[in-house]
């Protein structure tokens, strides 16, 4: 089968979806159709964002509900506040991954379309979450989390200057050489090599000739750092401050704020990365490969940042 | 730790290294001089190493520093009876050296729970303390308000309606206004083209707004205007303070300068210059509800509205000048003839004890007070003890204190309803807007519902009921969250005027 022939049946498969999902067809000529279920109006487009504290909010819709969503790129998949959507057929929970087997089983359903900007996605997964804690703390409705599965195949630069995204569904002709053309000074940022690793980000840092796993996590507000890393690391280490956080249930747990000096992330040099210390045991994978740390918004903006997910790229501009 | 001071030590502090090296293995990883105070993480342990000479002020900066006041860590150093670790033991801490020279404490560190679950690691790793957040709530604690723009003058104002302007940017193809008041860039709204830049009337009531103009598509704050609130991170909104209040100063004609200060700002005094007028001085403030008490400050000297008969007593012997907003409410206390004074007090004055002396009336006593909208907590002060209000069956439980306040409701907002309980015999509301005291709210039977008017403010609250002593959530909402005590709690959420 050739590949005209296969992009042909991808395109209609979609168009069946389309007409189920009960949606009118976009009357703009220049649909993009990359995968059965997202499509979108306009190849390139560039989305506004608010934020609620550090956490990134895009207005969305799913199915009939509009309202903020939290850009978490930490999260693998669409996650929708069970608060509103509590109608919703949910499947039974199934149990996955993790080496604590404390996984939480989320319960979860469907959405028949999610509209974001001109792009459009049908029939979503979506887990079912409480995120009552979260609205609690930000004091706004927030419906749902967008999480890295969702842009898979896009290009996304997230400029916290102006408060807005651009995307750009990288279509597979295109996707071996495609970049924007805020990329074209090269010299004004550094490429780094990022893996998708169950649906999270996983770049890597650099201190004192030591590697460290890190995973680019837009829902976190702060860095995190695992304490049970050698104590090599900790020599770079400044604690400034303990806090008590609620852990498991109600109960206090001790974790320690830190500045992590001369981290190399990239080819540069972060004299000063401020992180949250605390035992990451739990987000160890089902293989037992751990992470070293979370990389938030105390990294993220730090400069304007871009990802190719299709091309497994970081952009750092400098 | 590294820091070279173990060269400082001679050969005492070496012989003392060694055997300590022999008696106990994590002491050499700690230096032993005589400042020492260190926090550090070691084999996923956390150790607090402190030297038994530092003193009192040097121990204290230490535990303000890490946030430590739980531990008693004075006790712990200071203390040589062998009982005095058991508190830290209990909290899971393990004594690692323990001699004349110093003390070293270590803990295991464990997980926050299970960062997979996406609403718990955001919570977790969330900013601590809390940055501003963007969409605070106009009518929430808001006392007051100011504009400081680089010109003398904010946008100009008639009746009701601000024209907002954007100086320049004459060749843009588009301006846009954006902000709380058209949710954003949802409803934003097209400014218009002038000679010298571009204007959109809008009509506002008195309070705070967020606003930013986007021009040909770039998101911008006011230039013109000083005042804006961000997280320190490049997220910043424009505020604009619709005033309802104008405070004159007559006379002071050659004075330097002239301040407002008040309770509405915490009595600071050079926070509100005020601006020369033929005549005296001037400042436009935003009041919220209620009742402000207020003195100018001209060259440094303070000085009641000599214009303004409306004045209480300052607790200084003294005099504050007064300004009201809003409808009074009576506060009444029946009986107590035999009482020389009555004072009111509650959350609405910063429970003055001072400052509300109630009248004498044939059957008591009584007070006409001006509060804006919402709940508040009060107390009477009889002849200096403190009693609630006996005639007010609404309270909220002070455990700490072991006490109750008087409840008091002011422009109830919001109507809870619990329907399908007819025959339940008591019903009472409870929720974060009364510290979740049970047994306090007691909901009026109405047909066979249950009601119960409050006010709430902007943003979500969490309520349950207490039918016949039993919590239950409400049956009809379709909104609600789990707790931590693994019941549910009803979600309301109380939108923007």
């Amino acid at each position: 089968m050739n590949r005209s022939l296969i992009a042909l049946l991808f395109a209609f498969f979609a168009f069946l979806i389309r007409a189920q999902a009960g949606d009118p067809l976009p009357v703009h000529t220049h649909s993009i159709v990359i995968d059965p279920i997202v499509t979108s109006d306009s190849v390139s487009c560039m989305i506004p964002f608010t934020r609620a504290g550090n956490l990134i909010l895009i207005q969305a819709k799913a199915d009939t509900m509009q309202g903020f969503f939290v850009l978490d790129t930490g999260t693998p998949n669409l996650v929708l506040n069970i608060t509103y959507f509590r109608n919703y057929p949910a499947s039974n929970p199934t149990e996955s991954g993790g080496i604590t087997g404390s996984v939480p089983a989320a319960a979860q359903t469907k959405v028949d379309s999610l509209v974001l900007g001109p792009v459009r996605y049908y029939h979503m997964d979506a887990d079912l979450i409480n995120l009552g804690h979260i609205e609690n703390k930000k004091g706004i409705k927030i419906f749902g989390l967008l999480g890295m599965k969702l842009f898979e195949h896009f290009e996304m630069i997230i400029d916290y200057d102006r408060s807005v995204i651009y995307l750009h569904l990288i279509n597979k002709k295109e996707a071996p050489t495609y970049k924007s053309a805020q990329l074209n000074d090269t010299l004004a940022y550094s490429i780094i090599p990022i893996e998708i690793s169950e649906d999270k980000i996983v770049a890597h840092g650099l201190l004192k000739g030591r590697k460290l796993k890190f995973i680019i996590d837009s829902g976190a507000e702060t860095n995190v750092l695992d304490s049970r890393l050698p104590n090599k690391v900790f020599e770079s280490v400044v604690i400034t401050k303990r806090v008590q956080l609620t852990g498991s249930g109600s109960a206090k747990v001790e974790a320690l704020y830190g500045d992590l000096k001369d981290i190399q992330i990239g080819g540069q040099n972060i004299s000063t990365l401020p992180v949250l210390i605390t035992n990451l045991q739990s987000m160890c994978d089902s293989y037992n490969d751990c992470i070293d740390g979370m990389l938030g918004f105390d990294f993220l903006s730090l400069h304007k940042i871009g990802f190719n997910f299709v091309n497994h790229k970081m952009y750092v501009w400098k | 730790m590294r820091d070279g001071r173990h060269r400082k030590m001679g050969w005492v502090g070496v012989g003392l290294l060694v055997s300590l090296f022999l008696l106990a293995s994590p002491a050499r990883v700690f230096s032993q001089g005589r400042n020492v105070r260190t926090y550090t993480i070691k084999n996923g342990r956390m150790y607090i190493a402190l030297s038994r000479h530092i003193d009192k002020a040097q121990l204290d900066s230490f535990i303000v520093q890490y946030d430590l006041s739980d531990l008693d860590l004075p006790r712990a150093l200071y203390s040589r009876s062998p009982k005095s670790f058991k508190p830290l033991n209990k909290m899971g801490w393990r004594m690692d050296i323990d001699n004349n020279q110093m003390v070293v404490i270590s803990k295991a560190m464990i997980g926050l729970g299970n960062m997979n679950d996406p609403a718990k690691r955001m919570t977790l790793t969330e900013d601590h303390p809390n940055s501003d957040d963007l969409f605070p709530s106009e009518n929430d604690n808001l006392l007051f308000g100011f504009n400081r723009f680089v010109g003398k003058f904010p946008f100009a104002v008639t009746d009701s309606f601000v024209t907002f302007y954007v100086k320049g940017h004459t060749r843009a193809r588009e301006v846009l206004l954006a902000g709380s008041f058209t949710n954003w860039q949802n409803q934003a709204v097209r400014m218009t083209s002038t000679d010298s830049g571009w204007i959109y009337v809008i009509k506002l009531h008195p309070g705070k707004y967020w606003y930013k103009f986007i021009i040909d598509g770039n998101w911008t704050i006011d230039r013109e205007n000083n005042l804006s609130e961000d997280d320190g991170r490049g997220n910043t909104n424009s505020v604009y303070f619709k005033t309802n209040a104008v405070f004159t100063l007559q006379g002071f004609v050659s004075a330097r300068d002239a301040f407002l200060a008040g309770s509405f700002n915490d009595w600071n005094p050079g926070d509100l210059p005020m601006y020369r007028t033929f005549n005296g001085w001037q400042i436009h403030l935003y009041l919220a509800e209620g009742t402000h008490t207020y003195k100018f400050i001209v060259d440094g000297k303070w000085v009641e509205d000599p214009k303004d008969g409306d004045r209480l007593p300052d607790g200084h012997k003294g005099f504050n000048s007064v300004y009201r907003i809003g409808k009074p409410h009576l506060f009444v206390l029946n009986g107590y003839n035999q009482a020389k004074s009555v004072v009111l007090a509650g959350s609405f004055n910063q429970w003055k004890p001072y400052e509300l002396f109630m009248h004498k009336t044939a059957a008591g006593w009584e007070l006409p007070y001006t509060i804006g909208p919402g709940n508040y907590e009060y107390k009477f002060l009889v002849d200096g003890k403190w009693i609630p209000d006996p005639a007010n069956p609404l309270f909220v439980e002070k455990k700490e204190a072991n006490t109750r306040n008087s409840f008091l409701i002011i422009a109830p907002n919001h109507t809870f309803r619990l329907q399908g309980f007819e025959h339940a015999e008591r019903v009472y509301l409870a929720g974060d807007f009364n510290n979740w005291t049970p047994g306090a709210l007691h909901m009026k039977r109405v047909g066979d519902d249950w009601v119960f008017n409050i006010h709430l403010s902007v943003g979500k609250h969490l309520y349950k009921f207490i039918v016949d002593g039993k919590w239950i959530k409400d049956p009809d909402d379709p909104l609600w969250e789990g707790n931590e005590f693994g019941t549910d709690n009803s979600v309301i959420w109380i939108e923007h005027n």
